[in-house]
Formats: C-alpha cells, sequence, structure tokens
C-alpha cells in the first residue's frame, strides 16, 4: 500500500489507484468532469492537473498512479491558475445559458466557476462556437452540443457499460460535438443514465426537464421497487410527488446505474385510483366504506370463526413479493399456524434470473428473496393456483392477499392479476391489503388501505440476498397506512402483543427471531446493505 | 557535403527497382540479414542516428526499449504522415527513391523481429502513395519481401496505409488509433507504444527520413555516419527551405552547417534582395527567430536548442522584411486550430481562441489588451494537454508576440 502526501498531509492509497481515486477514498476531491469512478479513465478534460514533485509538468490526478512517497499539490497557486485556465476555456464557447437549463443547480461548470472562476468572460458572444441545440435522442435524453464540456462520458458508458456504442464525437478542434450517427434515437434500456453522468446541462432527462428546479426537490435515500436486483437510488420529491428517481452509488449492487425502466417506475404509482379508506362487502354484496377500528375487529372475529370451525390450515396468507420484509415478518406472525405462498407467477425462480447482462432482473418484485428466507413460499402448495384449487375445494375458506401493483410492468402481469382475481372469487372470506384499485377488489370481503414503495420505511432483500433499506419520502394518502402498522394493529385488534411504534422496532424482532435476518442491524441495511444468511 | 538521403533523387527514374539495384539497392539489407538483430541495433545506436521526424529521439535506442518475447506480434509503423507546414522532405523520398525507404524499413523490422509492417502516409499524398505502392509491389515481386526476404528465413510484409487528412495523425499514438480504425486521439502516455503500441503489442515508430538513412549506415558502418555532423548531432540532415528565398526546395546538410550560410549559398540567398527578417527553422510549430538571432547559430539539435528554437523536422520558412508577422502568426495559429483533435479542453478551446483573436486583430478589431490575453491563451495551453499540439501552437504564438510585439500593438488600437 503506498503512502503519499496530498496537501501536507499524509494519505495510504490502495496499490495501482490513481491520485484522484485515492484522494476520493479519503473523502478530497480533486475537480474534474471527464473522470468517472465507474468509467474508463480517460484524461481529456484536464481540470484535475496537480503538481507532483519531481515531474516537471502538472499532470492528471485521473491516469497518475500514486507512487511511494510521491509529493502531492492540488491546491497551490500554481495548480489554481491551471484550473481556472481551463475553466475558463471550456466557458469561452458555453452558451451560459443557466436561466433556461435544466442542470442549474447541480452543474459542474457552475460549482468550480464559483470556487475557480469569477472571472469576466473576454470573449465576445458573437466570436462563440455555435453548435446544435435540442436533438431529441429518443425516450430518455435531450442533447444541447453547446452546452457539453466533451468529457466523453456519455461516450465510454455506451461503448463499455451497455456495449451499444452509440454516441460518438464528430468534428475536431473547437467544433467538436457529441452525437449520434444521423441523430438516431438512443433506444437501449439504459440510456437515462447519460443524463446522471453528464456532469453539465448537454444531456437532460426527457422525463424531469422543466418539471422543477432541483434546489426545490428532497431527496429520500431509498432502493429501486422495479424488479429483484435492488438498485441503490434517490427518490427526489416536492409536495408529496416524485420528481424523479436516480441511482446511488453502490458498488456491491448497481454501481453507479439506473435502468431506464427504474428510473420512470414511481409513473405507475400515479397510474391509478388509490385505495383510500377501508372498505367491506355489506349484505348487497357491494362495498361501502368502514373505519378502521370496525374494519379491525371484524376482520379478528371472521377469522378466529373460520379458524374455530375448519382449524388454522383453512386460513391461507397470500403474500407480495413487493412487501417490505417488517411487512411480510407481522403478516407470517399475525396468521401464524395458516398456510403461506406468494407466487402469482415464478418470482421465487425469477429472482436470480438476469434479464440482461448488466442490471435488470426477470422478477419485477423488489422483495422475492425476502419473503422465501421469511418461510412464505408454502411447503404444501405451488402457488396462487394450487391456493384457489383448494380455495375450490373447500380446504381453504379464507385468505388474507396482499396486492401490489408491480411498478415494471410485463405482459405476464394480466394473467397474474386474473390468477388473483379467481382466488378471491374462489375464497369464502378475503381481505386484501392494497395500494390501488383493480376490479376484481369488488369481491373481497375487506379491502384494507396502504401505503406504496415510496410512502413506507422498511428493508427490501434483493436477489443476491442484500438487505437494504427502503426509504419514506411522503405521506400515504387518506386513510392508508403502512402495511406492517395495519399488521401490527391486527395483532393488537388479536389482543396479542404489540409493541413496535415503527419499521426499525418490527426489523429488531425480526433479526431477533428470522435465523436469516439475526444478528442484522438497521443502520447496517444503509448502504451498501448487508447480506441475510 | 555528404549526399546520404539525396544523392539520386536529380537523376531521372531512380523509383524502379532494377534502377535502385543497379546503384547497389538491397545490398545492405543482404547485409543486414547476415547479422544477428542485437548487433544491427548496436550498429544504430552506435551511429547515433536520431528520429527525423521532429523530436530527435536516437533512434538505436528506441529500439532497444522495445521488449522481446513478450508473446506478441513487435510492428514497425512508418510515419509518413508529414504534415507540418513547411515540411515536405519525406514526400521527395518517397517519390523519387521509395526503394530506399523499403530498404530501411526491412533493415529495421529485421533487427525489431517485426515480420508485419506498415507505411502510415497522409491522404493528401494520394499521388505519392501510388509510386510507393508500386515499388511495393515490385519488391515483393522480386522476392524482396514476402515469406523469404531476399532469400533468407526471415518473413515480411509490408502494407501501406493511406491517412484521412488529420495532422495529428502525425502524433505517433494518434497514428496507432487511426491506423486500427479508431479517431485519431493521441493515447495518455504511460504505457509507451514501445510495449503498448499497435493493437496493445511492442510498436516502433519511425520517420521516413530515418529510415531511409539506415540502408546508408549498415553498409558504410555506424563510425562512417557518427563522423560526419557534430558531437552530438550525427549525420546529415534534410531541410525544405520555402519562403522568401531564390531557391526554395529540399537539401541535405551536414549536422551543424551554419544556418546563414545555408540560406545564403543553398537557398540562394533572399529573394529580391531583400533583407532577412526572421526564420522558422523547423516546422511551424517551433519559435521563431529573429534575423539577429540567426546569427551564428548551427542547424544541428543543441545549436537551435541554446538559441531558443527547435530543429524539428528540418521544414524552414525564410520570412523577409515585408513579411507581417500578425499575418504569419494569424495563419499558423488558424493551422493549429483547424487540426486539433479536439480531445483535450486547453488544446480544443486555446487554439480556436488564439485564431479568433488574431483574426480580429487583422481585421482592425484588435483590443489593446489582445497581446498580453494570446501570451496568457499561450501559458494556459503549455505543457496541459496530452500530446504536444497545443505546445506547437504556443510555440509560435509566444516567439512572434514577445519578439515582434511592436507590429502586433500597432493593429491593436481598440
Amino acid at each position: 500500500m503506498p503512502k503519499f502526501t496530498l496537501n501536507d498531509r499524509e494519505i495510504e492509497a490502495k496499490q495501482g489507484q490513481t491520485i484522484i481515486q485515492a484522494a476520493a477514498d479519503h473523502g478530497m476531491e480533486i475537480p474534474h468532469y471527464c473522470y468517472h469512478p465507474d468509467l474508463p479513465i480517460d484524461g481529456n478534460c484536464r481540470m484535475c492537473l496537480v503538481e507532483v514533485e519531481k515531474m516537471p509538468k502538472l499532470t492528471p490526478a485521473c491516469t497518475t498512479v500514486v507512487n511511494e512517497g510521491m509529493v502531492v499539490r492540488s491546491e497551490n497557486d500554481r495548480v489554481k491558475e491551471a484550473v481556472r485556465g481551463v475553466l475558463e476555456f471550456l466557458l469561452i464557447n458555453h452558451p451560459v445559458d443557466c436561466p433556461v437549463c435544466d442542470q442549474a443547480g447541480e452543474c459542474r461548470l457552475q460549482d468550480y466557476y464559483m470556487v475557480y472562476g469569477l472571472h469576466t468572460s473576454e470573449i465576445p458572444l458573437e466570436m462563440k462556437v455555435r453548435k446544435r441545440k435540442v436533438i431529441d435522442l429518443g425516450p430518455m435524453v435531450v442533447l444541447d452540443q453547446e452546452r457539453c464540456v466533451l468529457c466523453s462520458r456519455c461516450i465510454r458508458f455506451f461503448d463499455n457499460v451497455t456495449e451499444t456504442g452509440e454516441m460518438q464525437f464528430f468534428g475536431r478542434g473547437d467544433h467538436v460535438a457529441i452525437g449520434t450517427f444521423e441523430d438516431r434515437p438512443l433506444d437501449n434500456p439504459y440510456s437515462g443514465n447519460v443524463v446522471d453522468i453528464c456532469p453539465v446541462g448537454a444531456l437532460t432527462s426527457r422525463d424531469f426537464r422543466f418539471k422543477c428546479r432541483v434546489w426545490f426537490l428532497h431527496a429520500t435515500d431509498s432502493v429501486c421497487g422495479g424488479c429483484s436486483t435492488g438498485c441503490t437510488v434517490r427518490i427526489d420529491h416536492r409536495d408529496g410527488n416524485i420528481f424523479r428517481l436516480l441511482p446511488r452509488r453502490n458498488v456491491e449492487v448497481n454501481r453507479s446505474w439506473l435502468c431506464d425502466e427504474g428510473r420512470l417506475s414511481f409513473h405507475e404509482l400515479a397510474g391509478a385510483e388509490r385505495v383510500v379508506r377501508p372498505s367491506a362487502k355489506g349484505r348487497d354484496g357491494m362495498h361501502a366504506p368502514v373505519n378502521w377500528e370496525d374494519a379491525l375487529r371484524s376482520i379478528d372475529s371472521r377469522l378466529r370463526e373460520i379458524r374455530g370451525a375448519s382449524g388454522d390450515k383453512s386460513v391461507v396468507g397470500f403474500a407480495s413479493p413487493s412487501a417490505t420484509n417488517e411487512a411480510l415478518f407481522l403478516f407470517k406472525r399475525y396468521l401464524g399456524a395458516a398456510r403461506f405462498d406468494f407466487r402469482l407467477d415464478s418470482e421465487d425462480k425469477n429472482a436470480t434470473e438476469p434479464e440482461d447482462k448488466i442490471l435488470r432482473h426477470v422478477d419485477k418484485h423488489p422483495n422475492s428473496t425476502g419473503a422465501v428466507k421469511l418461510g412464505l413460499k408454502g411447503d404444501d402448495l405451488g402457488g396462487i393456483e394450487d391456493v384457489t384449487k383448494a380455495a375450490r375445494l373447500g380446504q381453504i375458506r379464507a385468505g388474507v392477499v396482499i396486492y401490489f401493483k408491480p411498478l415494471v410492468r410485463r405482459q405476464s402481469d394480466v394473467q397474474a392479476e386474473a390468477r388473483l382475481a379467481e382466488l378471491i372469487e374462489s375464497l369464502e372470506y378475503s381481505v386484501v391489503f392494497a395500494a390501488h384499485r383493480a376490479e376484481w377488489q369488488a369481491a373481497a370481503s375487506v379491502v384494507l388501505p396502504v401505503a406504496v414503495w415510496s410512502e413506507e420505511d422498511g428493508t427490501f432483500t434483493n436477489y443476491q440476498g442484500r438487505v437494504q433499506l427502503v426509504g419514506k419520502a411522503m405521506r400515504p394518502p387518506g386513510d392508508a397506512l403502512p402495511l406492517w402498522e395495519v399488521l401490527a394493529m391486527l395483532i393488537h385488534a388479536r389482543g396479542d402483543e404489540s409493541p413496535w411504534m415503527s419499521a426499525e422496532d418490527v426489523f429488531k424482532t425480526m433479526a431477533e427471531n428470522e435465523p436469516p435476518f439475526r444478528g442484522i442491524t438497521w443502520d447496517q441495511t444503509r448502504l451498501p446493505g448487508v447480506l441475510a444468511g | 557535403m555528404n549526399k546520404i538521403l539525396l544523392a539520386n533523387v536529380d537523376k531521372p527514374d531512380q523509383a524502379s527497382i532494377a534502377k535502385y539495384r543497379e546503384r547497389g539497392g538491397y545490398k545492405s539489407l543482404e547485409k543486414a540479414l547476415g547479422m544477428q538483430p542485437a548487433a544491427l541495433i548496436e550498429e544504430v545506436k552506435a551511429s547515433g542516428l536520431r528520429g527525423r521526424g521532429g523530436a530527435g529521439f536516437p533512434t538505436g535506442m528506441k529500439w532497444s526499449f522495445v521488449p522481446r518475447n513478450t508473446g506478441k506480434p513487435t510492428f514497425l509503423l512508418c510515419n509518413a504522415d508529414e504534415s507540418e507546414p513547411g515540411t515536405f522532405k519525406d514526400r521527395l523520398l518517397m517519390e523519387r527513391d521509395p526503394h530506399m525507404m523499403i530498404e530501411g524499413m526491412a533493415i529495421a523490422s529485421y533487427a525489431l523481429d517485426c515480420h508485419l509492417s506498415y507505411i502510415y502516409i497522409r491522404g493528401e499524398y494520394e499521388f505519392v502513395a501510388n509510386k510507393v505502392q508500386r515499388a511495393l509491389d515490385e519488391a515483393y515481386q522480386a522476392g524482396i519481401l514476402g515469406p523469404s526476404v531476399s532469400g533468407k528465413d526471415y518473413a515480411l510484409d509490408i502494407f501501406l496505409h493511406l491517412g484521412q487528412g488529420a495532422y495529428i495523425c502525425g502524433e505517433e499514438t494518434s497514428l496507432i488509433e487511426s491506423l486500427e480504425g479508431n479517431r485519431g486521439y493521441p493515447r495518455i502516455k504511460p504505457p509507451f507504444p514501445a510495449s503498448h503500441g499497435f493493437l496493445a503489442s511492442p510498436t516502433v515508430v519511425n520517420n521516413v527520413e530515418t529510415l531511409c538513412a539506415l540502408p546508408w549506415i549498415i553498409q558504410n558502418g555506424a563510425s562512417a555516419y557518427a563522423a560526419i555532423g557534430t558531437e552530438k548531432s550525427k549525420g546529415t540532415k534534410l531541410f525544405s527551405v520555402s519562403g522568401h528565398v531564390n531557391k526554395p526546395g529540399v537539401y541535405e546538410v551536414d549536422m551543424g552547417y551554419p544556418l546563414l550560410d545555408f540560406i545564403n549559398n543553398e537557398a540562394g540567398g533572399i529573394a529580391k534582395g531583400r533583407k532577412l527578417k526572421a526564420v522558422i527553422p523547423g516546422g511551424s510549430s517551433v519559435p521563431v527567430m529573429t534575423a539577429a538571432e540567426c546569427e551564428g547559430v548551427l542547424l544541428d539539435y543543441e545549436s537551435l536548442a541554446k538559441a531558443g528554437t527547435m530543429l524539428g523536422s528540418g521544414g524552414m520558412i525564410v520570412l523577409d522584411e515585408t513579411t507581417s508577422m500578425p499575418e504569419t502568426l494569424a495563419v499558423i495559429a488558424d493551422f493549429y486550430a483547424h487540426e486539433s483533435c479536439g480531445q483535450c479542453t486547453p488544446c480544443r478551446e486555446g487554439t480556436g481562441w488564439a485564431a479568433k483573436i488574431l483574426k480580429n486583430i487583422l481585421s482592425g478589431k484588435g483590443k489593446k489588451s489582445d497581446p498580453d490575453l494570446l501570451l496568457k491563451i499561450a501559458d494556459r495551453m503549455e505543457g496541459k494537454t496530452i500530446c504536444p499540439l497545443a505546445d506547437a501552437d504556443v510555440m509560435p504564438i509566444r516567439s512572434f508576440v514577445t519578439k515582434f510585439r511592436g507590429e502586433f500593438e500597432e493593429l491593436c488600437t481598440d
């Protein structure tokens, strides 16, 4: 492990690390545009020039490997003058249209200008090189060539991560511009990532553009609910509305990336009517609103009655692989000796089945692995069709069913919903926890409104068995509550001890009682998450 | 004065293999094939031959950096992308005496254990390339190239590759990128081409003129070559002289020949009886010298370096007293702005900006602050990029503006 000095501070680098990487590991940022920890080094922007003792010229921190005893300075006058020079060069042909640029507020040109620049422009407007603007690059990305600093991050992303190579430089000298051949659309399923890695306003998000100034947004750390990969994300929201999902770097899961489906998955949440009040089917067969207390009391008495008459095995708990570990744990505790399953399809198998070579998995639920680890895959049942069969035969009379609309849709969802409808039809008594309305819910005995993914704290267990924290960004609408909370109330209504005041409390009890989660603490589920047993 | 490279260019029809053989051509190759490659490298080292493309790096030493037994092939690339303004020496060699270059390539390839070699020639030299290709075809037909070079147990193929019109592709790592089919962007060094060059394999890139010197060196011995020239600059050097002289053209002189003698004798003196104003001795990228600075300067690497400039490629541009220095610099700056590949920020933006300022100055819109702004831009470009193209713009900008500041100030009145 080579030790070196950076601005009079001694730092130990990892073998083969460059100066910029070693500095970042120790919380020191050397200014840069082209360097990105998850892309090959390119060394073109020259913003990270540093002074290394015994080297006559300034050298880029991103390309220079640390050697034992190296003495590096990144903050002296010589380096600052060089950085100021590079920044001024980047700005001479830049349109400086910050007032109408979506990147404003999170733009590296703005940030570094405040630190290093603060110069007056020495180039008159008519001397600037003009390039093309507002180029439509497919469903995710809009390109403005004039704002580009030509760092090649987007080009390297498509060359090395997706290996689709859509983008390239065109022209040379100060007329160089990025683009796709004949403006062909970026139609690979990861194209949105280039908007994130673009350090300036050249590539902006078609979805997010002009929706909100970024400084009005609040950020909540979470995990994508779109599939079993469990990419670590940040939810950017304001006034109870999600504006965008951005990947958070997690080297163990998604590095710096997020697929386009996951990125846009939050739109599904607003795509259907929400269940906002508990409702129960009356004698006339129609649903009417009830209050929580009455709903809980009636559920408890009906389930008690059926269990008493036909035994615990006449009740099925049909869980959802989109519910949090905490909700599933309390679901299991509430239903105790009942029969369990959660498979609308082959989620248990699909969870580890890759959909491509980069991130996505076939299973479009975020917590199938958690459901399996908590023992919700029925020993005597082979998925929902078996459950329905048993219900038709009268072996199962009552069902408690969790339903979450998938955030990433697939053709098979239609069949899955049809199977769910059949199950509810076949049950004598059914309780459905649902966040979104669906037609088949009319057949359920009771429908209870629950929070969706962005409205509750909890944890998901991804395909690797990695337990990661899901964050609450906003309150659920109407009377809806987080599922764990509803289950805690049901346990209380039954007369059992229900001491949990938060998802974290439930997690603690789960970690004490469920062997796969034993010993894991809530804090460990933060970045990069922790592997369950 | 020794004639090593230009001994035959003035005679008619020397480009054919028959004529080349008539005057002893390909004898050096046969001699080389009878030697051990290591001994050949030592011979070239002892000759003191230095790279003639501009940097002047000792050729034998460059060869000795190539790692052996890497399990990868070694490549020799002949840099025929002659693009530096004022430089037109390689063209003459390839047009008039292409077999000398082919023989030099074969000797170098054998010394380097290279079996596949390329000539990367600039796209604008298509008519030259046709002649080189004809010579290559002849060499194949004569059994000099191919599976058994000159009948010996050594195989060598040489291919010709035409560039597409980018100055930057004369820089060796961009040349390699371009030859690989990529955009001609210089590579970050290290790794150096000696170990990771063409197709990530050991690679040597040598200039046409360098390779052309090899047959003579092998035939006459390293010491004969080293006896010519100065202590550190050995042999002869081609100078392509243009500008305000009576006899522009390509001349071969011994290293260490006085610069003013060269202008007055070989180049026939300043045209129209005018006075000398300035000389750009080694291609447009080297610092300009005033007439006074030319006094006593010799044409060799060390003497020119001592005078604050460079031998470069030997593309000498002579300027007489009627020359407008701002206008000359504007032409040079425009060239580098046009040829900057655009990879590194300082060069991409700096070359373009400097060219625009000079254009403004010439059109009467120059500001009083412009000379200093040009110098500031030069400082901010210098030494901050992957390849030396930015520096190639910096050197003329700085030398022109400092040495002829009055002319710039006269135009900058705004």
